[in-house]
């Protein structure tokens, strides 16, 4: 039970025991982890960039307007975010676990984030980093299981603590969140304070700096204080409430709401467990949902501003990474799109590539001198650009269209025998496209696509009724530029992942779903088979068109020999891999797929002749290897190894994820809980394992 | 047939194949046998040579297969279906690297063998036609016996038919799989010796697209049947061969740049009006 003390204001300052620990858990478990960020790696260095770049702007890295704008934003973002999360976790924790719970989530903590941001510096590359962390912490949970089992020790059955708050109690959580966001914020003002000095007596500081010390260490606290409040508020609306209407009786309040207690009594155990884990208290609040937020809110502000942020954690190069993640851009949106109709559909598809080539000539033909030739029409190439627009989305219907005429003969066909025949379609169209050289150049490629225009002064043309544009900046589109296309992809992706969120919960997505786990029970219930995988055809190929437009106009020039029919597999790989059907799943299976075979994989030799890195001293051994012969070798062996380790996918969905423990758990009972959350009997139930 | 009992498309035959090629060659090269010096006469000492090594082909890539199962097919068996389909093709892109590691990038030639014609009429045929038109024939009826007449065949079908009642029935599924790798990945090997003998040379990235022709065979026949299989790659090896007669004035580039195009047409054409395939039996839908 949660006691609330007495004089709780009086322990603003000087914390009771139980609160005394909590604190004592987060604050190390977080400072550590802000401190290497910020001391070890680049935080203080954007932080002093920024205010660099204010006071005296030629010793700042960052030059220009915009960026240092980002680059502050970012800061505060990132900060507040952290110190806020603190306040969270401190209001969340019901403090059960006890030392080992401790002991634990500092190991964790390094784990998770010390050793990957250690690394990241070490390599100085970011993909590489994250890489090398997965190693580490495969590692990790591999030897925590192992000392767990020496120590006999298993973490507690979670959820043992449901109980209803009322408004006294939510208070007190804000409060202690409160003085969990107030404590990590002070101390760590006190941290950078004393860094600051070490810094000025080294001399290596600035006086704009000293200046900036100061008011941070008197700022910091103040803002801890409202953060945490803000950190309690998330926390508390987490908690398990009375109906509105007072009492927990009949089954709707007031408002017409169901309240979080009758929904779970209405679910079936697995669900209620998954549910009763995003509740606060709780003994894990690391990994609830509330939390998950506050990540999103950092992960989400990093992506957002990392143009601006790459030359202060990188140094150099910063375009050529840009690049680099401006093609992992659709390559997201491909894997996005094969979701559909492999992971929501059911229906195996060993030729998206197609829809993707649709996509990338429909805009090669369209938006470059090719148009002319072919169709004898002259364009103005001061006005034509402007088509790359309306084109995205025309490719993309196009695509789509192809989608359904590609899809109509494949409707009867089941399992393998459509894979084959997409494979089938997969071989054809870019074969086709190879073939009629006469319009599309075959291997020698289209050059001098249209890239896209914005409005600005010198873009307009010269339309009377246009000018009031005018004001906009000027954005350089070339593809020596990555910026732009970086933004645009990023919108793209965006767009395509409320596109598919609002896809699966539609009717539609349901009728998918159903399809993909019995085709005869769906058609029986009703559903119009034709109708549904023809939809998830023609979705999943608008998104390939989407991509497809996009890289045309990113590249310039498109050459039938970019495209193989074995891409497919390597979108498959990205479904597959990040969890069928799960979103975030894909998305980090794109992520993985992609870096693991662009981003590393293709650059060992180059790493290799790099003189700090792992790779030198193998290099110095066998001076005659090359990394280049073995690259397909070691990509293989990474998709049999991530397939052996995780077969269900990294991330997978939670429908998908159920099902899979539904095997384990049917023994055990399935169904509505006969006992309220709260009632004795509850966590007997609960812990049915 | 490794397919009808998995149920899984394994992208890796192919490559298997194409390390029968090149073990073949290998073998052929310690006995002697150099593409730089080949062999002017047929004795019976180059047809021992070349018996030992078909069998050698067959038992590496046979070895290759079940190990190949062990690793990366055995422990998904139970997983996502997609899940073993995603490692397939990581076996391939090993094995292909592979290769490529052993034999360099390049086409590597083979030893011509000095194999004779004769005249039937006006046409010439060369023995090794024959000889490889017998050998497929004999394989095959060995094949159809085996699944058909042995105990281990019908162990096999049972195993294909539903996994665990053969479990209860005292099959041992793991070992029937083993085997079932071992032969089809040794006939894969032995398919790269006859190859061998046929055709000028081989390299690491042969594997994948005869693998892939081999798979449309097999669906287009109806997957699972052998005769069907038969009937498939009959029926492809003519639309390939007349396709790539048609003249550079019918279509751009001429028939061969459009042979891929036009073999999977005929095969989307047939699976739309049998969809599962031409032989295939129409199986009644499980509810």
């Amino acid at each position: 039970m949660l006691n609330v003390p007495e004089s709780i204001d009086g322990g603003l300052l000087a914390p009771d025991r139980s609160l005394r620990a909590l604190l004592v858990k987060w604050l190390v478990a977080l400072l550590i982890p802000v401190v290497v960020f910020t001391f070890l790696w680049s935080g203080e260095a954007l932080e002093n960039n920024v205010l660099l770049a204010i006071f005296s702007p030629q010793n700042s890295i960052l030059s220009d307007v915009p960026s240092v704008v980002q680059a502050g934003i970012f800061c505060a973002v990132f900060y507040a975010t952290v110190i806020a999360l603190v306040g969270y976790l401190v209001a969340a924790d019901n403090g059960r676990r006890g030392r080992y719970g401790t002991i634990e989530l500092w190991a964790d903590m390094i784990a998770y984030t010390v050793a990957p941001i250690l690394l990241i510096s070490w390599t100085n590359d970011l993909v590489i980093g994250l890489a090398l962390s997965v190693i580490v912490i495969s590692i990790y949970l591999f030897v925590r299981k192992r000392v767990r089992d020496v120590l006999h020790y298993s973490p507690p059955a979670p959820l043992t603590d449901i109980q209803v708050f009322d408004e006294e109690q939510r208070g007190f959580l804000i409060r202690k969140a409160r003085i969990g966001s107030l404590w990590f914020a002070a101390i760590f003002a006190i941290i950078s304070l004393i860094a600051d000095i070490i810094f000025l007596l080294l001399g290596s500081l600035s006086t704009i700096l000293l200046i900036w010390a100061a008011i941070r260490t008197l700022v910091l606290p103040i803002a801890g204080y409202f953060l945490g409040w803000l950190g309690g508020i998330v926390a508390a609306r987490q908690t398990l409430r009375e109906g509105t209407n007072g009492t927990t009786k009949n089954g709707t309040s007031l408002s017409g709401k169901v309240s979080k207690r009758q929904q779970l009594e209405g679910l079936s155990t697995t669900r209620a467990r998954e549910e009763a884990r995003n509740l606060v208290p709780n003994d894990q609040p690391l990994q609830n949902r509330g939390t998950l937020r506050f990540c999103i809110v950092i992960i989400a502000a990093f992506v957002l501003f990392y143009p601006a942020l790459d030359p202060v954690f990188f140094a150099f190069g910063t375009n050529g990474r840009l690049v680099g993640y401006d093609d992992l851009g659709y390559y997201v949106i491909l894997a996005l799109g094969l979701n559909i109709v492999v992971g929501f559909a059911g229906l195996l598809d060993l030729g998206y590539v197609a829809f993707f080539v649709l996509g990338t000539y429909t805009w090669a033909l369209v938006g470059s001198d090719q148009f002319t030739v072919i169709t004898g029409i002259v364009t103005n190439p001061q006005i034509w650009p402007w088509l790359f627009w309306p084109m995205l989305i025309i490719g993309a219907i196009i695509a789509a269209l192809w989608g359904v005429l590609l899809g109509a003969p494949t409707l009867r066909l089941r399992g393998d025998y459509l894979a084959i025949v997409t494979l089938g379609f997969g071989e054809i169209i870019p074969l086709f496209f190879q073939n009629l050289d006469k319009y599309t150049k075959g291997t020698s490629g289209i050059s001098g696509i249209y890239h896209p225009l914005t409005p600005c002064a010198s873009s307009l043309p010269s339309i009377p009724w246009l000018r009031f544009l005018s004001w906009l900046p000027c954005i350089d589109w070339s593809s020596y530029n990555p910026v732009p296309y970086y933004y645009l992809i990023l919108a793209i992706i965006v767009l395509c992942i409320f596109a598919n969120l609002r896809l699966r919960d539609s009717r539609l997505g349901r009728a998918w779903i159903a399809i993909r786990e019995d085709e005869i029970a769906a058609s029986s219930s009703g559903i119009n088979l034709v109708k549904a995988k023809l939809f998830a055809f023609a979705a999943g190929a608008f998104f390939a068109g989407i991509a497809g437009a996009y890289h045309a106009a990113k590249l310039g020039t498109v050459a039938s020999s970019d495209f193989n029919t074995t891409d497919s597999f390597v979108y498959l790989a990205m479904v597959v891999i990040g969890g069928l059907g799960s979103i975030p799943g894909v998305l980090l299976g794109a992520v993985i797929v992609y870096s693991l075979n662009q981003l590393i994989l293709a650059q060992l030799d180059s790493i290799a002749t790099n003189p700090g890195s792992f790779l030198y001293g193998f290099k110095q051994l066998f001076p005659s290897f090359n990394f280049t012969d073995i690259r397909n070798l070691l990509f293989g062996l990474l998709l049999i190894a991530i397939m052996l380790f995780r077969p269900e996918g990294l991330i997978p969905s939670a429908r998908r994820r159920r099902e899979l423990h539904q095997h384990a758990e049917e023994a055990a009972e399935v169904g509505a809980l006969d006992e309220p959350p709260g009632a004795p009997g509850f966590e007997e139930e609960i812990r049915v394992e | 047939m490794v397919y009808g009992i998995i149920e899984l498309i394994n992208f890796a035959h192919g490559d298997i194949f194409m390390m029968g090629t090149l073990v073949t060659l290998t073998i052929m090269n310690w006995f002697g046998i150099v593409a730089e010096n080949p062999p002017q006469s047929l004795t019976w000492d180059l047809v021992a040579k070349l018996i030992i090594t078909a069998i050698g082909s067959f038992l590496v890539c046979a070895i290759l297969g079940v190990i190949i199962e062990r690793v990366a097919y055995r422990p998904l068996r139970n997983a996502p279906r997609l899940a073993p389909l995603i490692s397939a093709i990581g076996v391939s892109l090993v094995l292909q690297d592979t290769g490529k590691l052993w034999k360099g990038n390049t086409d590597i030639p083979f030893p011509s063998l000095p194999f004779g014609t004769f005249q039937v009429g006006a046409v010439s045929i060369s023995s090794i036609t024959v000889f490889m038109l017998l050998i497929a024939l004999i394989l095959m009826v060995g094949l159809h016996l085996l699944v058909t007449r042995t105990r281990l065949g019908r162990a096999m079908r049972a195993v294909a038919q539903d996994r665990e009642a053969a479990a209860l029935m005292g099959v041992n599924v793991n070992r029937i799989i083993s085997i079932t790798f071992f032969i089809g990945a040794g006939l894969a090997g032995a398919a790269g010796f006859i190859y061998s003998l046929q055709f000028p040379n081989t390299n690491f990235s042969i594997g994948y697209d005869l693998g892939l022709v081999a798979f449309t065979c097999a669906v287009l026949g109806g997957i699972g049947n052998i005769v069907g299989a038969m009937v498939g790659g009959l029926i492809i090896g003519i639309v390939r061969s007349l396709v790539s007669e048609i003249p550079g004035t019918v279509l751009p580039h001429g028939g061969d740049a459009w042979v891929s195009a036009v073999v999977y047409g005929v095969l989307i054409l047939i699976l739309v009006f049998r969809p599962s395939g031409l032989l295939g039996q129409q199986t009644p839908e499980k509810v």
